[in-house]
């Protein structure tokens, strides 16, 4: 059920991502998602030959506790800001930031944004003992109040691992299906030396791997990382003359199931299906012209569904499509090429969309480019798993 | 105090679902029901979210319903559930048509399937709370 609108097609190629970098990803201790952020784009300030005086546009999202999260990045980073906000869709949130930078760079609000995204989870909550307990004994007071904790609901692995359920069910999809995601995304980064897994993981591994919340296993839930990535966002003219050759912004699309996770099908049709549409639908392209996906891994099925909705296979045929090794570099569709979530680290999404600018620059190493790659596609999926962004990438 | 700390939560039932633990305590399941659209929700809140009417009353309903999906939880979040795993929380799909996450009583864990019937059953938490579970409908 498509709204009948019309993406606006002329903001098509209007703008490209001109820097892009990450921070120190994985364990980072004693230093604030902030700080982590302003790493970041620093790096990508450096990546792009640009100076932080040089950037008119801050678009981030804090953490959920942060109040105006973007006022104190753009303090640290010492400018003013013609246009500035913090968004809060979750892993979704980061996407959106490089189209609303992509809407106001068209309509003359601002020239160049830089949009980036920080996190200290695993300083958090894995540091130290301390961390530790107090990550495990959350006072009552944090927990829902009724209709989840009383019947021992917690956390986003059981809320992911519903739709896992329903999808086995429905569809006949295996943990074989959801092993070979987690093991194709951790080749990947045995190839990425920033990533946080060294060890290869194989599909005997991922079975053996403790049970968490069924059908999922250790190996079935992303990493809890320190990490931030950022990306520089200008008009296509400006990205001419620059360093890096430029990635053209093709297409982007938004889409949230807000009647909920648990209502209609959501949980087995997720908001990719709409939000997909969207984006081909401003690009100009479909699921065909796409030569890799990062797509928002935060547990293995949700790779699967995402892959059905947007249409690389059939709707109950992800699981076949996987299992052909579809996803792994020198596959028909290679996927999360920088070992994903699952595997190198975990930054609700930013990091999705360092690598789809990299995969479309061509300039790494052959045995981690995706062979001619021109068109990406990078998802977004957040807010309480409703809230779905998507984009697409293309080379100049 | 050692009770105290390995109890489970206790639900805190926000006003607008007082009416439903209020039922559940007399053991009966009752979910608001829209006077202007005739239709069910859940959870409780103040307007249909269906037809956003703003009258509604409390009615009880069969009790029985379907999985619709389920997870098994093996990690213990909680020192509370330490005892149960590995449990299953259920997603139910009453005949009415809401759906309510629950546990899932009287059948082991690894024969749960989605489909399957049940049909509610309280789990008396103290004198002022109980709490609605679902167990395989019989025949």
């Amino acid at each position: 059920m498509i709204p009948d609108i019309t993406p606006a097609r002329e903001l098509r190629d209007t703008c490209a991502i001109v820097g892009t970098a990450t921070s120190r990803l994985g364990k980072v201790p004693g230093v604030s998602s902030l700080d982590l952020l302003v790493e970041a784009i620093r790096n990508a300030l450096d990546d792009a030959g640009l100076k932080a005086s040089d950037v008119d546009g801050v678009l981030c999202r804090g953490p959920d506790e942060s109040y105006s999260h973007h006022q104190l990045l753009a303090e640290r980073l010492g400018i003013n800001a013609r246009f500035s906000t913090t968004l809060t869709n979750g892993g979704a949130s980061q996407i959106m930031s490089v189209a609303l930078a992509v809407m106001a760079i068209r309509f003359g609000l601002a020239k160049t944004i830089v949009c980036g995204f920080g996190r200290d989870t695993w300083s958090r909550t894995h540091s130290s003992e301390e961390a530790r307990v107090r990550n495990e004994t959350r006072p009552e007071s944090m927990l829902a109040r009724e209709f989840g904790p009383e019947y021992g609901y917690f956390g986003a692995t059981a809320a992911h691992a519903f739709g896992a359920t329903r999808h086995m069910h429905l569809y006949g999809t295996t943990r074989d299906h959801f092993g070979e995601i987690a093991v194709a995304f951790r080749e990947h980064a045995l190839r990425n030396p920033d990533a946080s897994m060294k060890k290869p993981l194989s599909i005997s591994d991922y079975h053996a791997g403790r049970l968490i919340v069924a059908p999922f296993g250790m190996y079935d839930c992303s990493l809890r990382s320190d990490a931030a990535g950022a990306v520089i966002v200008t008009s296509a003219d400006r990205a001419k003359d620059m360093k890096q050759p430029p990635v053209l912004i093709k297409g982007f699309g938004f889409h949230n199931n807000t009647r909920g996770w648990f209502a209609d099908d959501n949980m087995v049709v997720t908001a990719a299906k709409q939000a997909g549409e969207a984006a081909y639908a401003m690009a100009g392209l479909g699921p065909r012209d796409v030569d890799t996906a990062q797509i928002y891994d935060c547990f293995t099925y949700m790779v699967l569904t995402q892959l059905e909705d947007y249409g690389f296979c059939k709707k109950g045929e992800g699981g076949d499509f996987v299992a052909s090794g579809a996803l792994r570099l020198g596959g028909a569709l290679p996927c999360n090429t920088s070992g994903g979530q699952l595997s190198e680290a975990h930054c609700e999404g930013m990091l999705q969309i360092v690598e789809g600018v990299r995969q479309m620059r061509h300039t790494y190493p052959e045995h981690r480019q995706v062979k001619d790659a021109e068109i990406a596609l990078i998802s977004g999926h957040g807010g309480n798993q409703v809230c779905h962004s998507t984009l697409i990438l293309g080379r100049a | 105090m050692m009770s105290e700390t390995i109890r489970k939560p206790k639900p805190r039932p926000a006003p607008e679902s007082l009416p439903y633990w209020q039922a559940a305590r007399d053991h009966r399941l009752a979910l608001p029901k829209c006077e202007s659209c005739d239709k069910f929700w859940f959870p409780p809140t103040r307007s249909c979210p269906h037809c956003l009417s703003m009258n509604f009353s409390f009615e009880n309903v069969s009790g029985k319903g379907k999985i619709f999906s389920f997870v098994t939880y093996h990690r213990v979040y909680r020192p509370a559930f330490e005892a149960d795993v590995p449990y299953v929380v259920a997603l139910v799909e009453l005949d009415e048509g809401p759906r309510l996450l629950t546990n899932i009583l009287g059948i082991p864990h690894d024969q749960v399937t989605c489909e399957m019937r049940v049909e509610v059953t309280f789990d008396d938490y103290d004198d002022e709370i109980s709490v609605p579970k679902f167990k395989p409908t019989k025949g």
